[in-house]
């Protein structure tokens, strides 16, 4: 039987001042958690919405389960879930109401829905306020209620669009065990959209490194990371020719240097090296002031692929105001 | 061969009866859930109860003190109360849209449009929801008519008449107002919009006063304003005696009713672009 659950090919969708997603391929195997890490506006959103039929690709082609989804939108809505990143509950019905309501739009048979929605707020562990109004919920718990919603139909795929943005260091630890969870208990596949690096490499057996609507390169975490080279050690010094310096005894700069003063190279077994490079670096007359040693990243994989680092000091209201916007520009 | 076939249409016949099934049932659900909601909070309600109350008392009983707007054998409290009943369920349905862009600017739509549900049957639900509320402000209009003694004919089977009329009167205005919503998308946008269309709408009616006293070219105009086939069709049902060409009326409500509707379902999937 075919492993794969979501095939791609050369997706592509254009809007009218930019190139949101721009000929990605890739492939998804059951039962895996695969994400993709990027920054905000890198066309993560419009790739989740493409493949949850909620937009028309420019062109490309989308295969989930064997469905072609272009042709059959409906049938992939039947079997995926999808919880998208700004709030979805209804605030102004109770939790259990929420459900309900997705259990009815599914078309989950009357017979068996009432045990169902029972089931699906257990296993989140919201059935104790499941009559509370959801606007009395905390992000953790409505983040909860957003994915019983989606799961009360046990979809063969769940499309997590920024699964722990807003949440608390612990409400997102909670979130990271529940995904591991369905993929373990349910052998559901899992489609996340990420900024968070550690979310993508703790979480995900697979990430696509998006940027500019590109897919720039495709592995496990592990994979990436060793695919940067090695350790990273990054050296400040006053004196100016520092850089050349180290050009000249073989080593390549990571980038160029935001300022004149710090420089990272790439090095093999780095704890070993650091002596040896601060005597080289003295004897050719470069005073060196700090000298830091960092284990490779996703960041630095990022930056490896993409000349850039993502952006750290993106917070949850500049991502949604950035999309806001993006929105009412694009209207 | 044979049988083959006939077991394939067989099936295909059944499978288009469980889509209709699904289809209503979903429309059905949207609505349902919506009125869930004014159950969890009627604030609104009684907010949007304001205005009519306004009209009737302080208006309707002014303009009843002057005797200034010839209304024939009707007092004008009885001549305004269909009218201002009218004009409440097109309020209420004309600013739904402003619901609907809220939802689209939360997650919820987006979470609602990945689910199997047609949609057209989610542009049906939240209509019918709109038309159904415009009930409860219907009932409302009334018992306040009522307390003021305005003479109503409330026959039961009249009644019925004037609450389905209600419901496709609302359905057709919250149609417009989500085919709006699509294109304009904003709350802003819509507030401008819907204030931009119901005042003109209610004044180049007959919702206040009679045709008649108008001059020829906003006669005309009152001839294509839905409105005011719908506060003669309710004139009609309400007023003991009135004449009224309700068959014209309703004929002219449902075709509203249906065109806006269609128009809306085709429309509804620019809202998410």
């Amino acid at each position: 039987m075919n492993q794969e659950s979501i095939c791609v090919e050369k997706l592509t969708k254009i809007y009218p001042r930019v190139k949101a997603v721009d000929e990605i391929s890739f492939s998804i195997s059951k039962g895996e958690i695969f994400g993709f890490l990027g920054p905000n506006g890198a066309g993560k959103t419009t790739t989740i919405k493409m493949l949850m039929t909620l937009i028309q690709p420019n062109s490309g082609a989308i295969n989930i389960f064997g469905i072609n989804a272009l042709a059959h939108p409906d049938k992939v809505r039947q079997i995926s879930g999808y919880v998208p990143q700004d709030v979805s509950i209804d605030g102004d019905l109770t939790g259990y109401e929420n459900v309900l309501l997705y259990a009815r739009l599914f078309n989950v048979p009357a017979s068996i829905r009432e045990q169902r929605i029972r089931e699906t707020l257990q296993y989140l562990e919201i059935q104790d306020r499941a009559r509370e109004m959801a606007s009395h919920y905390s992000g953790g718990m409505m983040r909860r209620l957003e994915i019983a919603q989606a799961l009360v139909n046990r979809p063969r795929i769940l499309f997590l669009d920024e699964p722990s943005i807003g949440l608390d260091p612990s409400a997102r630890m909670i979130m990271w065990k529940l995904i591991r969870k369905l993929r373990d208990e349910f052998e559901t596949t899992i489609f996340i959209n990420t900024h968070d690096m550690n979310e993508a490499d703790t979480l995900c057996d697979r990430i696509g490194i998006m940027d500019r609507g590109k897919l720039i390169k495709t592995g496990s975490p592990a994979e990436l990371k060793a695919s940067v080279g090695g350790d990273i050690l990054t050296i400040s010094s006053q004196s100016p020719h520092c850089l050349d310096r180290l050009k000249e005894l073989g080593y390549r700069a990571l980038s160029e240097p935001a300022t004149n003063h710090t420089v990272s190279i790439l090095v093999s077994n780095g704890e070993r090296l650091i002596p040896l490079l601060l005597d080289s670096l003295k004897a050719s007359g470069v005073e060196v002031e700090t000298v830091s040693l960092k284990k490779p990243t996703l960041d630095d994989v990022f930056l490896k692929y993409t000349g850039t680092r993502i952006d750290e000091r993106d917070t949850w209201e500049s991502t949604r105001r950035s999309r806001r916007t993006m929105r009412k520009l694009n209207g | 061969m044979g049988i083959n076939t006939q077991v394939t249409q067989d099936y295909e016949k059944t499978k288009w009866l469980e889509n209709l099934g699904r289809y209503i049932a979903n429309t059905i659900t949207l609505t349902e859930f919506d009125l869930r909601k004014i159950w969890h909070d009627s604030t609104q309600i009684w907010v949007r109860l304001v205005q009519p109350v306004l009209w009737l008392v302080v208006f309707g009983n002014a303009l009843s003190k002057f005797r200034v707007i010839p209304t024939g054998d009707y007092t004008y409290m009885q001549f305004l109360t269909p009218g201002v009943l009218a004009q409440s369920v097109m309020f209420i349905a004309i600013f739904y849209g402003i619901t609907v862009v809220w939802e689209r600017d939360l997650g919820q739509l987006n979470k609602l449009l990945s689910t199997p549900t047609a949609r057209s049957a989610i542009v049906l639900g939240k209509a019918l929801s709109a038309g159904v509320r415009g009930i409860i402000q219907a009932v409302a209009v009334l018992i306040l008519a009522i307390a003021m003694r305005v003479n109503l004919n409330l026959h039961p089977l009249n009644l019925v008449a004037v609450l389905i009329i209600i419901v496709l009167f609302g359905m057709s205005f919250a149609s417009l107002s989500i085919c709006l919503a699509s294109i304009f998308k904003t709350r802003e946008r819509m507030m401008g919009i819907g204030q931009a269309i119901t005042m003109p709408l209610f004044f180049a009616s007959n919702a206040i006063y009679p045709v008649s006293i108008m001059p020829t070219w906003l006669q005309y105009l009152i001839k294509v304003n839905p409105l005011s086939y719908m506060v003669d069709a309710l004139r009609g049902l309400l007023l003991p005696g009135y004449i009224s060409s309700l068959r014209i009326d309703l004929l002219a409500i449902v075709i509203t009713t249906v065109v806006l509707v269609l128009l809306a379902s085709l429309n509804f999937r620019r809202i998410i672009n």
